[in-house]
This record gives structure tokens, sequence and C-alpha cells, in this order.
């Protein structure tokens, strides 16, 4: 097994768990209706719970222990993209990239179910329900605001032409694709990405949105490497403001 | 000085003491209802759980999942518009609510399937008992009373036509997969009381 591009993809799924769990979580006791605000909460948990069973296969890996790849690396260590760090805005912005996010990782899910690393078959094969709920609500919710009114499409609209860009991002290759995909541990962003355009496309059909012409998105790249927005570093600060405290309580 | 109440049942008052226009009574200005029933385990019956607040019952079986099955077990859920539920007269348990329910008119309409449900002791929910094949609400229960209730004394009767429910699907079986291994939102499994005794005993030994 290759190991480096095994932890490269292994980190690159945690963080963006991670890193979009967290930014989710910021939505609790703000959601627009009491039981979306549960729902959402509930999400953004289910994302960490994923990302820490992500840092525990590579703490067998050898990397450090969950909690301190968590919460001890700076913003430049971290392999999110770009489009899980971005501030919530409002919240058409937050259930677009909840949908374009989504989708996309119950695809990656849904390949990883045949990878050739028991580990991460394992833990597809277990969490799919979680990600199948995942989908249901996003796909409900733009359904549902994506045909309502003048003023819900107009929003998730812009929402949607704002993050198309950053969402083409989450499939910047890895410098270990072709080992990955020999190996049979993951069958490539690029096989991900020809699987998410149609489900997105799907969706949104049965809408009154438009999606923008996929060849004039220029994706945003660089999170895989460590290249983030300004946003991610104040968003780590606050995530381990209370670890840091003293990491070596036991909670 | 007047404060305006953050209750919307407040704000649907007319106003004191003046002269004005008689006009309807102020719309709902919130979403409409739908009722949560909950099977935890397989071959148990289902029960009623509570209810949501949602624009349409798709919508309602969406934030039903994590409003009431978010700890413990559950592997199905459905969800009906409230306005679909049929309800018999209450007692208080000094009388059966079957023997409130009359026989029904001959009726000539198609019959169709409904669900029952009984509600057993006060503060409790109502479970669902079984299914009755019937041309109205009165009847399925009128039919329910010689299929479900023998020996029991029923505080209150719904029925509900079994096509207004919108049902778990097969596909959706998995939605909870891991809700067993979701400690963590299960208040006990911090064993504050444990930590805090701990913390304690440790202060006082250290003093």
């Amino acid at each position: 097994m290759n190991t480096p591009a095994l932890k490269e993809l292994l980190y690159k799924i945690a963080d963006d768990q991670l890193i979009y769990g967290h930014r989710n979580s910021e939505w609790t006791g703000f959601g627009p209706l009491l039981e979306e605000d549960i729902a959402f909460s509930s999400m953004a948990q289910d994302k960490v719970g994923q990302s820490y069973a992500l840092y525990q296969i590579l703490n067998q890996l050898g990397e450090q222990e969950p909690d301190t790849v968590a919460f001890m690396r700076n913003a430049n260590q971290f392999h999110n993209c770009v489009l899980v760090e971005l501030p919530n805005g409002e919240y058409d912005f937050s259930l677009i990239r909840h949908f374009l996010y989504d989708t996309a990782l119950a695809i990656r899910f849904t390949m990883l179910v045949n990878s050739s690393y028991q580990p991460l078959a394992e833990l597809a094969g277990k969490i799919k329900g979680e990600l199948r709920y995942h989908t249901l609500h996003a796909n409900t919710w733009i359904k549902k605001l994506g045909t309502a009114t003048e003023e819900s499409i107009n929003r998730l609209q812009r929402s949607l032409d704002m993050a198309m860009p950053y969402a083409l991002g989450m499939f910047e290759p890895s410098p270990f694709e072709r080992e990955l995909i020999n190996e049979g541990i993951f069958e490539g962003e690029e096989k991900l990405k020809l699987q998410w355009m149609p489900k997105v496309e799907e969706v949104i059909a049965g809408t009154n949105l438009q999606l923008p012409d996929w060849k004039i998105i220029k994706p945003v790249m660089g999170g895989r490497s460590g290249q983030h927005s300004e946003h991610l570093q104040p968003l780590l600060d606050e995530m381990s403001e209370v670890f840091k405290i003293d990491p070596s309580a036991e909670w | 000085m007047s404060v305006k109440s953050l209750d919307p049942r407040v704000n649907r008052l007319p106003g004191y003491g003046a002269s004005a226009e008689i006009k309807p009574k102020a719309a709902l200005d919130q979403l409409g209802t739908f009722e949560v029933f909950v099977q935890a385990k397989e071959g148990k019956p289902f029960q009623h759980e509570g209810i949501v607040h949602a624009s349409d019952i798709e919508l309602a079986f969406v934030m039903a999942k994590e409003a009431f099955t978010r700890r413990f077990q559950c592997v199905s859920l459905y969800t009906v518009d409230t306005r679909d539920v049929y309800v018999s007269p209450l007692t208080d348990g000094n009388q059966s609510a079957y023997t409130l329910v009359q026989q029904p008119a001959p009726q000539t309409t198609e019959k169709e399937k409904f669900e029952i449900y009984h509600l057993l002791k006060r503060g409790k929910q109502h479970v669902h008992v079984g299914s009755v094949e019937a041309s109205s609400p009165q009847e399925a229960m009128y039919l329910s009373k010689e299929k479900f209730s023998a020996g029991k004394v029923v505080f209150n009767i719904w029925a509900i036509r079994t096509k207004a429910i919108r049902f778990t699907r097969d596909e959706d079986k998995d939605l909870w997969l891991t809700l067993p291994e979701k400690k963590y939102r299960d208040a006990a499994d911090y064993k504050a009381g444990n930590k805090l005794s701990e913390f304690l005993a440790k202060t006082k030994s250290n003093s």
C-alpha cells in the first residue's frame, strides 16, 4: 500500500469534514426554524464525527493523535478545499454549499466502499446512512426553495453562482492520483467530478435555478496544498481555543 | 408604553378598546404542523412522538428525523399532516372512547385503508394498533372497536388514511444505522456526576 498517497487522501477528506462541520456548527442557535436548527446542528456533528474516524485511521498509520492533528496545526497545514472554510454568510449560501459539498461527499464515499484499503471501505459502508440523510436534507431544501418565491430563487441563484468556482476546487487533483487509482484505493478526483456534475444538474433541473456554464467556471484551487483564504486561520483559532487552555484535560 | 409581544397568539388578538373595521382573524403566521410517528425497534408498534412545523410533508419527514430520532434507537418513522388525523371523543378512563363512537349510516363510497391508534393512558402517546378498510374515519373507528379494543379502556382513538402518510422508504432504512453509537448525544454518557465526585475528592485531598 502506498502510504504517502493514502495519507494525502485521508487528510484531505478528514480536513474537509472537520472544517465544514465546525463552520456549519456556527448556525447552532441561529437556524431559520427550530427544526432546521436541530437538523443542521446534527449534521455538523456527524461531519466532525466522520473526521474523527478518519483521523483515527491516520493515527494508526503513524500520524499524531486526532486531537493534536485537529487542534494544533496552522492553516497552511490543512488540506481542506477553500469551499468549506468560507464564512456562512446567509442561509441561502449555507444551503447551496451544503448541497454542492454533500452531493460530492456522498459520491466519494460510495466510490470508497470498493476501496482496496479496508479501513476506509469499512468506514464508507458504515456512514452511508448519515450521508444519505445529508443529501436528502440538502436536495429537499434546494427543490423547495428553488421553486418557491422570487426572493428564494434569486438568493439561491446568487449563492450558486458565487459558490460554483469554489465547488469545483473540491476536485483539485492530488499529486498521487495515478498511485491511488492504480492501487485501487480511490478512483480519482476526475471520475468523482464526472459523477458529481450530472447529479447536481439533475437536482437543479427540478428547480427554477440556472447552472452556470461548466466550461467557463474557473475553479478555486490551492486548498489541498495548504493555500487557503483569510477565513481559515480565524476559524482554527476559535475552534482550538478551549483545547489549548489545557491540552491534557479529559472530557 | 406598549410592548410588542413575541408570541404570535397574542399578536393575532384584536386591538383593545379602539373602533376598527370588522375583518377576518389574521392568518397563521407560521408553517403548518405535521404529526411524527416513530418505530424504535423492528417489531415494535409505531408511536406518536410529537409535531414538527414544515411547509410540506416531505420537508416534515426530513425535519422529524433529527427533531425526534437523534438519540437512542430508531428503525423507521413517518409523518402526516395534522389535518389528516381524525380524533375520537376523549374520555378520562371511566369508559372506553369506543362507546362514544356512533355507528355510521351505511355508506356507498369506496373503502380505503385507515391506520388506527390508541391512547391507553392520559399523558402517554398514541400507539399504532393496526389497520382497517372503511369508507370514512368514523366507520374506521367503529370497525376497530371489535378488532382492537377487547378488554381495553381506550381514552382516545385516532384514524389516519394510510395514503396520507409519508412512510420511510426501503432505501431510507439505513438513515439510523449509526444512531446507537451516538452516545455523545445522551447526557448520561458524560457521567458528569462521577467526574464531579472525583474532582471534589481530589480538591479535598489537596487542601
